[in-house]
């Protein structure tokens, strides 16, 4: 059919040939047949390997960057999750920081409370011991005294009467002298 | 190339102002440059197929790996074929484009490539500056929106372009008739012609400027003083060749949108 197509496209330019240059406005047939053949390859290729070609290559990329971007959004994800959990790591050792200072201000102050009244315990101790000594060293060497007297007493009485005395009753007796002076005093 | 040698051979540069060969027809019909058996093939038959196989070769290497990271050529000819997918087929014709875009898809880079051919040093010479490719794709998309319109929309196709309902009456009679005249006659010979036409001004200007200048500058000899209209006629061709290649690259897509148009209009003719 192309080639009886063609047959009658040479005829017609054959006739137009002679009539000046209107054949330049017909298309040569040789040239058309060739024009068919050549885009019909060009067609062919494009409709069966060159479009499936940049499809497949598009659909690639397509997943490509879907898959990066789901890839990106799960790192963002991650990263999110990792700072909130920074973060309560954070204000949790904020936390546990405070009440450990809290903590040992509170034990200090326990100490030094501690520390003071043992301490005011210790002077009141020592204050009352030495009271206490200096009241005993006192009554004794009263005591002492008492004793002095009496026997120095007793001695001159001796002396005086010239024979021994009765020890025990000259004791009581002068004790109750003694008494009732410091009663009087 | 074919072109100058004719011009110089018959060019007198002492009388003449532009070289120019003593039949058009030698500017645009190549010579045979072999035989198969009966079939002489033209140097433009063998610039029909380089073109057919330059485009092919251009998609294959760079479609070829589909890498999802493109490299700069990849990345070129998948913006290109993109460009007609997307930008002409779908939003032209709509969803139902896709089913046009390889048609499309060739045919845009097929013209482009064949267009460019006019100002590719050692080919400069247009195969869409002969009738064969500009008709057989006119025709082919005359086909595809013609044969769209009557599936899609049965007779109204036809009787929505004869009587069109959103003309007020007086005047409907004759926009359908002049719609008629132009969807039917006048769409497919004027988008063959515009870009035919478009190339054979470029390449005739092209070879006639191109070709003088350098015949007058080389032969100052004989020109003397037509020398200095050579380097004028040269300098106003580099001119022309710049712009002959947004001609280049606009008429291809000219074409192509415009069959895309033609087609959108018979998938939805409300439009």
């Amino acid at each position: 059919m192309l080639y009886a197509m063609s047959n009658v496209l040479i005829m017609a330019q054959e006739e137009t040939e002679g009539g000046g240059n209107i054949g330049l406005v017909l298309p040569d047939s040789y040239e058309l047949v060739a024009g068919i053949i050549a885009f019909g390859i060009v067609f062919f290729f494009v409709y069966r390997w060159a479009f499936p070609a940049i499809n497949r290559s598009l659909e690639n990329r397509q997943q490509a960057i879907s898959g990066q971007l789901k890839e990106a959004e799960a790192a963002k994800l991650e990263a999110q999750s990792l700072l909130d959990d920074y973060r309560a790591q954070l204000a949790t050792a904020k936390g546990e920081a405070n009440r450990i200072v809290e903590e040992a201000r509170t034990q200090g102050d326990a100490v030094r409370a501690d520390l003071v009244s043992k301490s005011e315990a210790e002077a009141g101790q020592i204050v009352a011991k030495a009271r206490a000594d200096a009241t005993n060293e006192k009554a004794r060497a009263l005591q002492e005294a008492r004793q002095e007297v009496a026997d120095l007493s007793i001695d001159l009485a001796e002396k005086v009467v010239g024979e021994s005395l009765d020890r025990e009753a000259q004791h009581g007796l002068i004790e109750r002298y003694l008494a009732d002076l410091e009663r009087m005093a | 190339m074919f072109e100058q040698v004719i011009l110089a051979s018959e060019c007198d540069v002492a009388n003449e102002v532009i070289c120019a060969p003593a039949d058009v027809k030698e500017l645009f019909e190549l010579p045979t440059v072999f035989h198969i058996g009966e079939l002489a093939i033209s140097r433009t038959i063998i610039l029909i197929f380089l073109a057919a196989f330059i485009v092919v070769a251009l998609l294959y290497f760079g479609l070829r790996k589909g890498s999802v990271i493109p490299s700069k050529f990849q990345a070129v000819i998948e913006s290109l074929v993109q460009f007609v997918r997307k930008d002409v087929a779908e939003d032209i014709i709509g969803p139902e484009g896709v089913k046009y875009a390889p048609y499309l898809t060739a045919m845009f880079l097929f013209l482009l490539v064949g267009n460019l051919f006019e100002i590719t040093p050692l080919i400069n010479f247009p195969i869409t500056s002969r009738m064969a490719i500009p008709a057989f794709l006119a025709i082919v998309t005359y086909v595809i929106f013609v044969f769209v319109g009557f599936r899609k929309n049965g007779v109204h196709y036809l009787t929505d372009i004869i009587w069109p309902k959103a003309v007020p009456l007086a005047l409907r009679w004759l926009v359908g008739i002049i719609e008629l005249f132009s969807t039917f006659l006048l769409r497919p010979l004027t988008l063959a012609v515009r870009l035919f036409a478009n190339l054979v001004a470029g390449h005739l200007m092209l070879t006639l400027l191109l070709g003088s200048g350098a015949i007058f500058i080389w032969n100052f000899a004989d020109a003397g003083a037509k020398s200095l209209v050579g380097v004028a006629w040269f300098a106003f061709g580099i001119g022309i060749f710049l712009f002959e290649i947004v001609v280049a690259v606009l008429q291809a897509y000219i074409f192509t949108l415009l069959s895309a148009v033609y087609i959108q209009s018979s998938v939805h003719p409300e439009h």
